[in-house]
């Protein structure tokens, strides 16, 4: 009798469950216990942000915190004034933040763009196969040598620049840390980008070249266009790690509180705030302290949702053309 | 490539007339493509006549698509293809070196396997082809066209009241025809079809295959199928391959009822492929 035959023998059940071993199970165990590690970390970071977020708001008024336009904490540190309406306004922070992070994907966006375009459409294979790893390469320089980039070369630059030409610029600025931070953006918009125009199907090319559209024509008028919700994810991805970017804008954009939009001006960011609060020795209940915990979930909260928002578009672009 | 503007012009005027002219309107001759090392193609020759439909069948691998994406140079595409031969269109051969390939397209439009729409509304999917060639400078010319071309793909009834609504929200058949109406839109002398009904329903096959008796009017049609019935239906001409060998080529009638050599009549018969 062949073996197919013996497994099919009148009176045993040919679906039995069979014994899967010890092995499968420590296997088992041992991922899942992995996942809950790391779950449960992320939900006791959340946690531990939003309650000490709600001690904070128990001594500020939230309204305060939100839309007040004066930050400074060091005054409210001392007797008597802890609390004191005004000292915790966030908004000069906030401002300060989305100036930098505009200023960085104004350059990131073109440069990240082009040369995603260049790389996915124009370069040989040659030429991709030095220039994207050269590129990816700006993804490894730790964000620490931007800052000192920006604040030993971009921000003298940008001073003497402007003395030259009349102005009186801080050697601090929003401007120099926005390019600083925007360059090292730009290869995350490219590989984003470049992943995104890759994944417009062949097909389309082929019906825009087969129409007699030139390679150039096709580029513009069928790829890119097909291309926009993916890229446009990939800048809001770009942009949500702009925000939460601490080392640069603290060595290059400064401390002072300005509630401004001249990028030549010095400001602060939620980043750079939540460094400056924590960093010493600190009491853990006092407001100045506390306050960073309501910094930081407002900051968690806002990349969050634009990472939700990015991932989501991004996803939707890629089923649109499986 | 031509850069002078006045002079592709005039090129173009004197394809056109050729074109116009009678005798076959493509010629292949000798035509053989490698892949790299690999021959895919040896020694095509194989005219085709004006407004006719010719089906080009074979097993699979056999090298039709190869040889139909000779005839409007998409193969130039593909980096390791190498074409040997000529293919003259309008006593021009179109491997000559000042052969500019985006004329060479708008003579000779393809349609492919896949209904491939552009993202695009189905107003701006016809449009497309004219507005690259600026062969319409006004909003109402292209009005025109497009609703033209939608009425010669049979279409246009099912979606002129929505021809700002995305292509690719149409069933499958109906964005085969769209393709076909981008594809007439330029009013190219030869049409290309790569296996045009593969990824469609019986139906939609059915409605396509009807509507490229109607075209044959106005171009000249190459079709690849895998389908020996709808060979028989739709076209005048048939030419059979095998192994990269044009092995047969005549009327549609003479190759299906008395087939003269042996690897048609198995091929036709069911024993190959
Ligand atoms: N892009 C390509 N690169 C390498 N080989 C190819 C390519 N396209 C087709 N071929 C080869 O050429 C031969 C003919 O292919 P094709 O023309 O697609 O056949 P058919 O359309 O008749 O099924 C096949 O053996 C195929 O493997
Ligand atoms: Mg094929």
């Amino acid at each position: 009798m062949s073996d197919f035959q013996s497994k099919f023998a009148v009176g045993v059940n040919p679906f039995a469950r069979q014994s899967k071993g010890f092995g499968n199970a420590a296997i088992m165990f041992v991922l899942i216990a992995c996942s809950c590690v790391a779950i449960l970390v992320t939900v006791g970071i959340v946690m531990s942000l939003i309650f000490e977020t709600i001690r904070f708001f128990e001594q500020v008024p939230i309204l305060d915190f939100l839309f007040g336009t004066h930050w400074s904490p060091q005054t409210a540190l001392t007797a008597d004034v802890v609390g004191s309406s005004g000292a915790f306004g966030a908004v000069p922070l906030i401002t300060g933040t989305l100036l930098i992070s505009f200023i960085a994907m104004c350059i990131a966006t073109p440069l990240g763009l082009a040369s995603a375009v260049y790389l996915a459409e124009f370069a040989g294979p040659k030429v991709r196969s030095f220039a994207k790893p050269l590129l990816e390469m700006l993804a490894g320089i730790p964000s620490v040598v931007y800052g000192f980039f920006a604040a030993l070369t971009i921000a003298p630059f940008i001073r003497n620049s402007g003395s030259a030409a009349g102005f009186d610029i801080s050697s601090e600025s929003a401007l120099a840390a926005g390019i600083a931070m925007g360059i090292m953006v730009v290869p995350l918009v490219s590989s984003l980008s470049d992943d995104v125009i890759n994944s417009v199907p062949q097909s389309l090319r082929d019906a825009s070249l087969g129409l007699g559209a030139t390679h150039a024509e096709t580029v513009r008028k069928v790829v890119l266009p097909a291309a926009v919700p993916g890229i446009a994810g990939s800048l809001l991805l770009a942009t949500s790690s702009a925000i939460g970017e601490t080392m640069i804008v603290v060595m290059a954009a400064g401390l002072a509180a300005n509630l401004t939009l001249n990028p030549f001006e010095a400001v602060t960011t939620v980043t750079v705030q939540i460094v400056t609060l924590l960093t010493g020795d600190q009491e853990f209940d006092s407001a100045k302290t506390l306050s960073a915990f309501a910094l930081g979930l407002f900051l968690f909260v806002i990349t969050l949702a634009l990472n939700v928002i990015a991932l989501k578009i991004v996803n939707h672009f890629k089923e649109q053309y499986d | 490539m031509l850069n002078n503007s006045v002079e592709s012009e005039k090129k173009m005027a004197e394809v056109e007339t050729a074109l116009n002219s009678d005798g076959p309107i493509i010629q292949a001759k000798d035509v053989s493509v490698f892949y790299g090392e690999k021959q895919a193609l040896f020694d095509v020759n194989l005219d085709f006549e004006k407004n006719q439909v010719t089906s080009l069948i074979g097993p699979s691998g056999c090298g039709k698509s190869t040889f139909l994406r000779c005839i409007n140079r998409m193969n130039d595409l593909v980096d390791i293809a190498r074409v040997k031969g000529e293919i003259i269109i309008a006593n021009q051969d179109i491997y000559a070196k000042d052969v500019d390939v985006v004329a060479l397209r708008a003579h000779v439009g393809m349609v492919f396997q896949k209904p491939n729409p552009f993202p695009k509304s189905i107003y701006d999917n016809v449009a497309y082809g004219p507005r690259i060639h600026k062969t319409v400078s006004t909003k109402d010319e292209m009005d025109y066209v497009v609703e033209r071309s939608l009425k010669r793909a049979g279409l246009w009834d099912e979606v002129s009241d929505r021809l700002d609504q995305p292509g690719n929200g149409l069933s499958g058949g109906q964005q085969q025809r769209l393709c076909i109406a981008r594809a007439i839109a330029i009013e190219p002398q030869v049409v290309l079809m790569d296996e045009p009904c593969s990824a469609l329903d019986p139906i939609a096959t059915a409605v396509v295959e009807e509507l490229i008796d109607e075209l044959r009017e106005r171009f000249t049609i190459i079709i690849v199928t895998h389908s020996m019935q709808q060979a028989a239906r739709v076209s005048q001409k048939t030419a059979f391959f095998h192994l990269g060998n044009l092995v047969e080529h005549g009327d549609t009638d003479q190759i299906f009822t008395n087939p003269q050599d042996d690897r048609t009549e198995n091929y036709i018969t069911g024993r190959i492929g």
